[in-house]
Order: structure tokens, then C-alpha cells, then sequence
């Protein structure tokens, strides 16, 4: 216990130690940020991955660690769609897996908004055209968010979700 | 392309032409592989006998077909085996001619051909006579019939229509015997994958695996591709793999183009592999620690992990590495500064990670957890031909670093590190092993790398139909890549081989007895990739 203790004291915080990146508020239309009023201050995601290269899962799952820590902005993830605000979708559609992001998109509560994440997920990327691939996301559900990226950096993930909470009364959302 | 040379005296292949002198046909060799083509019907019997006999203990390492048309109307068939006693290939072939679609199956013999058997038969539309499961694998059920993707007379960018099919899941039946259906979609931030349970009362009587929902026909966009354009595909077959996969592809190019790689390039590639391990296996033990709720070492592995891929990113300019394998060698200069950099910033790491192992190493309930945890025996492990860190937790002594060199390893002594029990804690220990192997061969690596260019250029171009077979040991095990030649520089076949597509089955063995709680526990344990799996 002592110890486990000492590791924490001597590693200190380490949350938000990473390079900064530019601003993605131009990532955001009026449109979706008036959608996204109701999750202005709490926003669970449920991730749906479509036939990606892996890569865009990693870097969600980076959110969550000590350093990005999403949770200090009020984003958790959700382990179903039905407890979610807001689907995020990465890869392309593929044929086998179109089904299944339909029907996550239906299972998921109204309000909701839908965040194509990725370049597969925004145009298919380097699987376009190919036979087994059904198209980009808003070809099979409405987007209302695109994040481009091969992978996008967790940081540029951050400043998308958070640009998406600019009130237009307001100015930018506090962080904390 | 294949320098036959009459006077081989491989023991192997002197061993097969005294049982099955018969069945051969012809003898060959490519760059040292010895290839034996055989006929079709006796296929079966001398996998047979490579697999079990005690001189030989061959395990299936990879079984690819080529559909040879428009030139010529034929279907090779090709089985790699490693041979165990001399940690050393064998290649057996066989030919399917004009309209012939029936192949014997090797499965009743050689497990592990289970797999690569199916998959042949849904993209190619051969079939496997005597297989004992003729299930659609890569295929779903609404896939038209007769939709065979890698025959040359499918178009890559064909618009599937839509049919009606069902699959059958395998059932037990009785009392009490409850089935527990599980994805695609799971509930962490994790591919998709379908896994159907069987359970009476807690523990799991019976697990199947169906996977291919990311089938995104990377093996057909390959051919699409001229031979030295396919980089960006290779590293995209799973990000998690970006080095161990565009390195195996870029293997297997320049063998094709005779380029012989500037050694610095190779010690480069050597250190990003091992830095592509490093951040795969502290993100996995944090995330095994995690699966059993103890939740402090997950986020201490995270951390680091994270250290990582910025270091990454600030070297490379890309968390995941990419761009910096090419064919011929890397894109990127490392400065001394920058190598010094790597090896102070490694050092600091290892401090850290020790006091999080020792840590980990006190946790007594920890330890309860992952011991007899998901236990995957030595004689199932060798049955499957599963390999990487999952192999080396169950007893199989194979690390291609060691065994076939490539890049710069061949200046450099692996330590393998090696368990035979098996559980997750094996597994883990393993990684555990790696971590520190990898950063003392990247000090190792630093005072070893000599100076010099670090891209070379074509010496000569490729016939058609020639083709070249490569080989790296990636973080999660043996990566096989096997590009040929088509005309004009485009690539007729490529075929891409994760270790995942073999570890994947084995698990269905590795969960029986365990209770579902401790699924994703196990599941983590192997952290198989769906992507380069489903291809």
C-alpha cells in the first residue's frame, strides 16, 4: 500500500502533458453545435468501429488514460449505445459490419449526434472502393460531426469535442 | 526466380524423396526455402508427415493460393511449414488445372490448416474435399453465392448485392446449457467480433469464435497496387502492427527488386520494431491489470504507453510509425542527439516500470486472478501452430528474431524469454520479459549503429509471376507476407498473414473451464488483432 502510494505521489499529475494542437473549431458547422446543446456539460459516447485499421481505436483509447483524461470534461464512454449521447464511428462501412452500425445507431436514445472519426470513416480512405466496403459513414446514418486524421491525435480529438461546446452566447466553455 | 540446385542436401527434403519419391513431381528451392511440388492427391499424407514425424515436427506457418489466370489456367496451392528440429522452412505445392475446383483438405491431419482451408474456399471458390467444417468464414451470410473475391475474374471495386443466408452457430444441447451471444459490437473501446458461449451454470463449456466483420478486401486493394506503392496499405492492415507489417511487406518487395537494404536502414528498422513492441506490450500489461479491476497499474502502463507514442510522434512525426518503412529502406535520418535521446528517455522508462513491476509482483490477489487463468496447453498451442507471445507462454520456443534474422538482428543476441504454463500470467510474464529485452537491445542498438546512407535503389526488375516470401516477428508474433510479381510492376498476389489469423482459434480452447467473467481478461491476455485478422 505504502508503496503503491509513494508511486502515485512521486509520478505526480501527469494529465495534460501533451503537445497542444491547433484549433478545431473550424471542424464544428452551427448546425451541430446547436445539436449538441443539450450535452453541453456531461457527453457519454459509445464508440462503433466499422471496419477500421485499429489505429483511431487506440487513440480513443488514449482518452481515457492519465494523460488525456477526458473525464474532466464530463465525456465518458458508455458501454452500450443505449446509454449514449452520441455515436463515434471510425473505419469504413464495411459489408459485413453494416447491419450492426444501424442498428447501434436506432438502439442509441434520441437526441443524438453522430462523430465520424477518422479519414475511412469521413471518405473511406485507402479501402475506397473496395468490394467488401458499403461507403463512408454518411452514406448508411447521418453525420453531424467529421474529425479527419489517419489517425487523429487524441489531442485533436479533445479540441473537436470541446469546439463542438462553444455556446454561441457564452464563448467557450470553461474546462474546468 | 528459383535457382534449383541439384546437389541440395537438405536433410528434410532427402528425408521426404526417400518416403514420397513418388509424389514429387519436382524439386526447387527459392532463396534458400527448399519447395517440393507435389501431386494433388498425395498432398494430404506427406503434410501428414512433415507434421508428425519425430525428424521433422513441422507446423503449418502458412497456406496460400494463387489463382494464375489470365496467363495461365491454374490454381497453386502452397503450404510453408516451419520444421521444429531445425527451425528451418519447408514449402510444399501442388497445382489445381483448367476447371478443376477440389483440393484434398490437410485439416483432419494438420490442424492449424483449418482456418486458412475456409478462407481459401470463400475466395477462390476451391474446395477443400474431406475439411470436416465447410462453414462460410470471410463470407457472411448475405454475401451472394459464387462471390469469390480473389479470383481474377472478380472486379476489386464490384458492388455486392445483397442475399439471404443464416449461419449455424455450433449448438450443445441439454439441460441447463444456456448460450451466451456476444457482439459484434462489445462494450469497451474494442473492434468488432462475434463470440458465442455455451455455459452450464459458470463455466464455459464451449466458445466460437466468428470474426471477419472488418473484411475490407485488403489482399484484392493489394493487387490494385504497383509493388512499390503498397507501403501505405502494408501499415494500415492494423495500426497497432504499423512497423512489423509495412517492414514484412517491405521484405518481401526488395526480394523481389534484389535491394540490398544499407545496414544503417536496418538497424532503424530494428529499433522502431522493438519501440512499436515496447508501446504495445506496457499498453497490455496495464490493460490485463485493468480487465481485474486493478485499476492503478492500468493507469501507470497507460502513462507510459503514452511516453511512447509521443515519442513516436516526435521523432516520426506519426504516434503509430508511419512512413518510415520504404522500399529500399527508411525515410528518416536519426541524429545522435536524437539516439541519445531515445536511449535516456528508454532508461527513465525502465526505472519507472520497474517500480510499477515490483508493484504488480506484490499484489497477491493479482496474481490469484492470473494464474491457471485461461490455461492454453503446450500440445493444443502446438496443434494450432499458435505462435508470438502467446506461443512462447505455452512452451513454443520459436522467436523469428532469433531463428530467421531480418533487419539488423542478426547482429544482435536475443534473449527468448519462454514459459510453459500458459495462463494469462505466463502471458503476461512474457511481456514483462520483452519490455526489458527491447529496451536493452535499442541501448544495444545505439552503440552498434554504424553510419551510412539509409535508402538504396532497385538493381534489377521482376518477371511476372515471380514472387518472394518474407518474414518478421512483429510485437504479437510471426508476420508472413508473400508478394509475386504481376506484369508491369502491378502485384498479382499478395498474401498478408497475421499472427492473429492463427492465434484466433486457439482461444476457443484457452477459455474452456474459465467462467465468462474471465473472458476479457483472457481475450486481453492474447490482445489478438480483429483488423489484421479480417483483413
Amino acid at each position: 500500500m505504502f508503496r503503491i502510494i509513494k508511486k502515485s505521489l512521486k509520478t505526480r499529475v501527469v494529465t495534460g502533458q501533451y503537445p497542444k494542437t491547433e484549433s478545431a473549431s473550424r471542424l464544428v458547422s452551427p448546425e451541430a453545435a446547436h445539436k449538441m446543446k443539450p450535452f453541453q456539460h456531461s457527453l457519454t459516447i459509445r464508440e462503433v468501429d466499422t471496419g477500421s485499421c485499429n489505429g483511431c481505436e487506440m487513440e480513443m483509447n488514449a482518452l481515457t488514460n492519465s494523460v488525456y483524461d477526458v473525464e474532466r470534461f464530463g465525456i465518458h464512454i458508455a458501454a452500450s449505445p443505449r446509454h449514449a449521447d452520441a455515436l463515434v464511428v471510425t473505419g469504413p462501412v464495411t459489408v459485413n459490419m453494416e447491419r450492426a452500425l444501424k442498428d447501434a445507431y436506432k438502439a442509441t436514445p434520441d437526441p443524438k449526434m453522430v462523430i465520424a472519426l477518422g479519414d475511412c470513416a469521413l471518405n473511406c480512405g485507402v479501402y475506397k472502393g473496395s468490394y467488401a466496403v458499403a461507403g463512408p459513414v454518411d452514406r448508411h446514418i447521418p453525420v453531424d460531426v467529421r474529425i479527419p486524421g489517419c489517425p487523429p491525435r487524441p489531442a485533436e480529438i479533445i479540441d473537436a469535442l470541446q469546439a463542438l461546446r462553444l455556446d454561441e452566447n457564452r464563448g467557450p466553455q470553461s474546462l474546468f | 526466380m528459383s535457382t534449383i540446385d541439384p546437389n541440395s542436401s537438405d536433410p528434410a527434403v532427402e528425408a521426404l524423396q526417400a518416403a514420397f519419391g513418388a509424389a514429387i513431381i519436382k524439386r526447387d528451392s527459392l532463396r534458400g526455402i527448399p519447395i517440393l511440388t507435389l501431386k494433388k492427391d498425395d498432398v494430404p499424407v506427406v503434410a501428414h508427415y512433415v507434421h508428425t514425424h519425430p525428424s521433422l515436427r513441422g507446423t503449418l506457418s502458412l497456406l496460400w493460393a494463387v489463382d494464375h489466370r489470365p496467363h495461365e489456367a491454374r490454381y497453386g496451392l502452397f503450404y510453408l511449414f516451419t520444421l521444429t528440429e531445425h527451425r528451418d522452412w519447408l514449402l510444399l505445392s501442388t497445382e489445381l488445372r483448367d476447371d478443376d475446383r477440389l483440393f484434398h483438405s490437410i485439416t483432419p491431419h494438420v490442424h492449424a490448416a483449418q482456418w486458412y482451408e475456409r478462407e481459401i474456399r470463400d475466395m477462390f471458390g476451391l474446395i477443400p474435399k474431406g475439411h470436416p467444417d465447410l462453414r462460410r468464414l470471410v463470407r457472411h451470410e448475405h454475401w451472394p453465392k459464387s462471390t469469390h473475391p480473389l479470383k481474377k475474374d472478380f472486379q476489386w471495386d464490384t458492388v455486392l448485392k445483397r442475399a439471404q443466408g443464416e449461419y449455424t452457430f455450433r449448438h450443445i444441447e441439454g439441460e441447463g446449457v444456456f448460450e451466451v451471444p456476444v457482439g459484434p459490437i462489445h462494450a469497451g473501446i474494442i473492434e468488432p467480433g462475434h463470440f458465442r458461449f455455451s455455459v452450464a451454470g459458470e463455466p464455459i463449456m464451449q466458445l466460437e469464435v466468428r470474426h471477419f466483420w472488418k473484411h475490407r478486401g485488403v489482399e484484392k486493394l493489394f493487387e490494385q497496387q504497383h509493388m512499390t506503392a503498397g507501403v501505405p496499405l502494408a501499415e494500415r492492415v492494423s495500426a497497432d502492427t504499423t512497423i512489423g507489417h509495412s517492414l514484412a511487406y517491405c521484405q518481401a518487395v526488395e526480394d523481389l527488386f534484389d535491394i540490398d537494404v544499407p545496414i544503417r536502414a536496418r538497424y532503424l528498422r530494428t529499433l522502431f520494431l522493438e519501440l512499436e513492441r515496447l508501446h504495445n506490450h506496457l499498453g497490455d500489461v496495464g490493460a490485463i491489470c485493468n480487465d481485474t479491476a486493478y485499476v492503478v497499474a492500468h493507469s501507470h502502463c497507460g502513462r507510459l504507453k503514452e511516453r511512447i507514442m509521443q515519442l513516436n510522434d516526435r521523432l516520426t512525426g506519426s504516434r503509430f510509425l508511419r512512413g518510415v518503412n520504404r522500399v529500399g529502406g527508411v525515410a528518416l535520418q536519426l541524429t545522435a542527439e536524437q539516439m541519445s535521446g531515445i536511449v535516456e528517455e528508454l532508461n527513465d522508462i525502465e526505472r519507472d516500470f520497474s517500480e510499477i513491476e515490483r508493484i504488480l509482483s506484490a499484489n497477491a490477489s493479482l496474481t490469484d486472478r492470473l494464474e491457471t487463468t485461461g490455461v492454453l496447453s503446450e500440445r493444443i498451442a502446438w496443434d494450432h501452430g499458435v505462435m508470438g507471445v502467446v506461443g512462447r507462454a505455452s512452451g513454443i520456443d520459436r522467436d523469428l528474431r532469433r531463428d530467421r534474422p531480418f533487419a539488423a538482428y542478426d547482429q544482435l543476441s536475443i534473449k527468448v524469454s519462454l514459459y510453459r504454463y500458459g495462463d494469462v500470467r505466463a502471458r503476461m510474464r512474457v511481456r514483462l520479459d520483452e519490455i526489458h529485452e527491447s529496451i536493452r537491445l535499442i541501448r544495444v542498438i545505439r552503440t552498434q549503429m554504424p553510419s551510412g546512407p539509409i535508402m538504396a535503389d532497385p538493381t534489377r526488375t521482376p518477371q511476372s509471376s515471380e514472387w518472394a516470401l518474407s518474414a518478421v516477428e512483429g510485437w504479437r508474433g510471426e508476420i508472413l507476407y508473400m508478394v509475386m510479381a504481376g506484369q508491369e510492376g502491378q502485384i498479382h498476389r499478395c498474401k498478408v498473414r497475421d499472427p492473429s489469423f492463427v492465434n484466433w482459434p486457439a482461444i476457443q480452447w484457452a477459455v474452456i473451464g474459465n467462467i465468462i467473467p474471465d473472458f476479457p481478461l483472457i481475450n486481453k491476455s492474447f490482445n489478438l488483432s480483429y483488423a489484421g485478422n479480417d483483413l
